[in-house]
């Protein structure tokens, strides 16, 4: 449920109709002027059909400069943000020589990581001495070294399965297992807001997909009791199999998943649960297992546990976790392990390491820390911003925080005037959010200091009313409140 | 007035292209910019007001008709072309017909021809072009006509 105020609504629509006007228009010229010249390429086929690349050339390309920033220093609390130059108005982007020190409120750092860490680094540069960078080859050939078995046990234990294993790429980990999980015949029911590795992998499986309202338990009834009772298409046998994906934490909202429900439901349907903690794992529940310690649900309720080591612990990679069966399974099937280049050591090791930090066998509580500063952190934040008349979306305990922003030309005015004031957010736009909904995300990490914090909610409010996106009434100061309370007296 | 909200369910819909068409305040915005562009007209050109519903009309059934269907596909390309052979009204809803949304986009058209008529009082040459126009866009949208290709125009190779 999204609370969109009205007049932002009719003026989002209206925007992005002036957009799409101008944007033909363009095209049309570009049209006839290009009849008149020449083209050396006759006889050779379009690359992109008429209509496909549209949104890229006439609305993406207008605020080019708000993405893709290139920064030249580990991805810490404070980073070095390139400065690029445009001589054609965005169409194209020159990197200088100048770097801005900004504060960094855009990276998946979530536990501190990123940066050079006292007890991670040095193991981490030992075993690039001791293993090189890569270990040229797939798991199956001559890929898997002491590290990786190790990776495997640590990354079972710590997420609470009997087993599991690791690749060398996030995306790909969805991407290639859930061809390999289940095919034609069976059913796939996704989140309608999951993640674009999920949407792919459910594609290139050949299963039926079905799409339930976004964290709706509900509605995720219904759909199953239809499938259930409908069966395949055309020919009404019984599924051969069901998996229902869900995610930990939604990137692009906040939101914690209704896991208790979901996985009830699924139990009642016999249908297995497939959840994706790429966001979610080491930086939520009280000893960072995610979202099912802080939900508690019992792990082996879910079936198949996915996440990535990119947020939390400073690495690569991601890991499928799961039942002994299930895990012998897919090393024998699945392509990411037997043709693909395996996790590189030490990235291995840099998640080795941070594993030990945060269940705290490295013989320090810095884990403990960590997990405790990040919950205050995000908490402190989500509520001054939301004290402040924001729209923030997103649970509590939750480190990613969108802040919405809806109408087109407010996403390159935030973006910039953020950047002057050396702060650097990511904005989101259609087509990664829905079209009405565009957002800045902001993402909280432990290394961030209440200080870093504080100048981050002075720049942003300054920048908030610069751009009007107070779309909900602020909350008067505790001072005022005092004063009125002092008069009743 | 600013502090009006709305509740707004995602919809389940994975189709970029279309899924923004079922939030709130896209019935509104329709309308609203068809009243403002015949106030636009009315103060560039300075004609009869029957006259400038005419020409809101006549451009209304041109712009929709490229937009709905004719220009087919999306106009991004993560979707890897699934909608290629589509046009935007046979991509809406999923293809579902007789939605509202659908019962709505019918009624607008015809309601744009009455008033133009009307105020025109029912004079040629202007009621010919916008009978024309709407008898066009309301065919368009049978739901018989659902992928249907007429002598092959705007059909694919």
């Amino acid at each position: 449920m999204i609370k969109i105020p009205y007049l932002a609504a009719l003026t989002t629509l209206f925007s992005y109709g002036l957009l799409f006007v101008f944007g033909q228009l363009r095209d049309f010229f570009r049209k006839i002027f290009d009849c008149w010249s020449h083209s050396k390429l006759q006889g050779y086929a379009p690359i992109c059909l008429g209509l496909e690349d549209f949104y890229i050339r006439r609305l993406y390309l207008r605020i080019q400069d708000c993405f893709n920033r290139p920064i030249s220093s580990p991805p810490d609390a404070w980073f070095d943000v390139v400065e690029r130059v445009s001589n054609d108005n965005n169409k194209t982007l020159k990197r200088t020589t100048k770097v801005s020190r900004c504060l960094n409120l855009g990276s998946y750092n979530y536990l501190g990581f990123a940066a050079a860490d006292e007890y991670c680094t040095p193991r981490v540069i030992e075993s690039l001495k001791r293993f090189s960078p890569s270990t040229c080859s797939t798991r199956v050939d001559g890929g898997t070294t002491t590290l990786h078995t190790e990776l495997e046990e640590s990354v079972a234990n710590f997420v609470g399965k009997p087993a599991a294993v690791v690749f060398g790429m996030g995306y790909v980990t969805n991407s290639a297992i859930l061809p390999v999980l289940i095919g034609k015949g069976g059913l796939i029911i996704s989140d309608s807001l999951n993640h674009n590795s999920i949407v792919n992998g459910a594609r290139g499986s050949g299963a039926t997909v079905r799409v339930f309202q976004h964290n709706t338990p509900y509605h995720l009834e219904k759909v199953l009791r239809e499938q259930i009772a409908e069966g395949q298409p055309r020919t009404h046998r019984p599924w051969k199999k069901i998996i229902v994906v869900v995610e930990g934490i939604y990137s692009m909202e906040g939101e914690l998943c209704k896991l208790p429900e979901i996985v009830a439901i699924c139990k009642k349907s016999k249908a297995y649960v497939y959840l994706d903690e790429a966001h979610s794992i080491g930086a939520v529940g009280k000893t960072g297992r995610g979202v099912c310690e802080l939900l508690g649900v019992d792990t082996a309720d879910v079936d198949i546990m996915m996440g990535t080591f990119t947020k939390s612990f400073g690495s690569c990679g991601g890991y499928i976790a799961g039942s002994k069966e299930l895990i012998k399974y897919l090393k024998y099937t699945c392509p990411a392990h037997v043709y693909a280049t395996s996790i590189s050591p030490p990235a291995a090791q840099q998640i080795i390491s941070s594993i030990k930090v945060i269940l705290g066998e490295d013989g320090s509580s810095r884990g403990a820390q960590k997990l405790a500063r990040i919950r205050e952190n995000c908490n402190f934040f989500r509520s001054e911003l939301q004290k402040m008349g924001f729209e923030v979306l997103g649970d509590n305990d939750s480190p990613v925080m969108p802040i919405m922003l809806y109408n087109p030309s407010k996403i390159p005015a935030f973006s910039r005037e953020c950047l002057k004031r050396n702060v650097a957010v990511v904005t989101v736009a259609f087509p990664a959010t829905p079209l009405l909904l565009a957002r800045a995300r902001i993402c909280i990490s432990a290394a961030h200091t209440k200080e870093d914090l504080i100048k981050a909610l002075e720049v942003i409010s300054r920048v908030g009313d610069l751009v009007g996106i107070k779309y909900f009434p602020a909350e008067p100061k505790k001072q005022q409140l005092e004063e009125t309370r002092v008069k009743f007296e | 007035m600013a502090n009006l909200y709305v509740q707004a369910v995602p919809p389940t819909d994975l189709n970029r292209n279309t899924e923004w068409f079922t939030y709130p305040g896209v019935w509104t915005t329709y309308i609203l910019i068809l009243f403002f562009s015949w106030l636009v007209v009315l103060s560039v050109f300075g004609c009869s007001p029957g006259m400038a519903w005419t020409i809101v009309h006549l451009s209304h059934f041109f712009v929709t008709y490229q937009c709905f269907h004719w220009k087919k596909g999306t106009p991004f390309s993560d979707d890897q072309g699934i909608y290629n052979r589509l046009t935007w009204w046979e991509q809406i809803d999923n293809g579902k017909q007789l939605t509202r949304n659908r019962k709505f986009l019918t009624v607008v058209p015809v309601v744009l021809y009455l008033i133009a008529s009307h105020t025109t009082d029912y004079q040629h040459p202007m009621l010919f072009l916008n009978t024309l126009a709407v008898f066009i866009l309301v065919v368009a949208k049978f739901p018989n006509m659902h992928k249907v290709r007429i002598f092959g125009i705007n059909a694919d190779q």
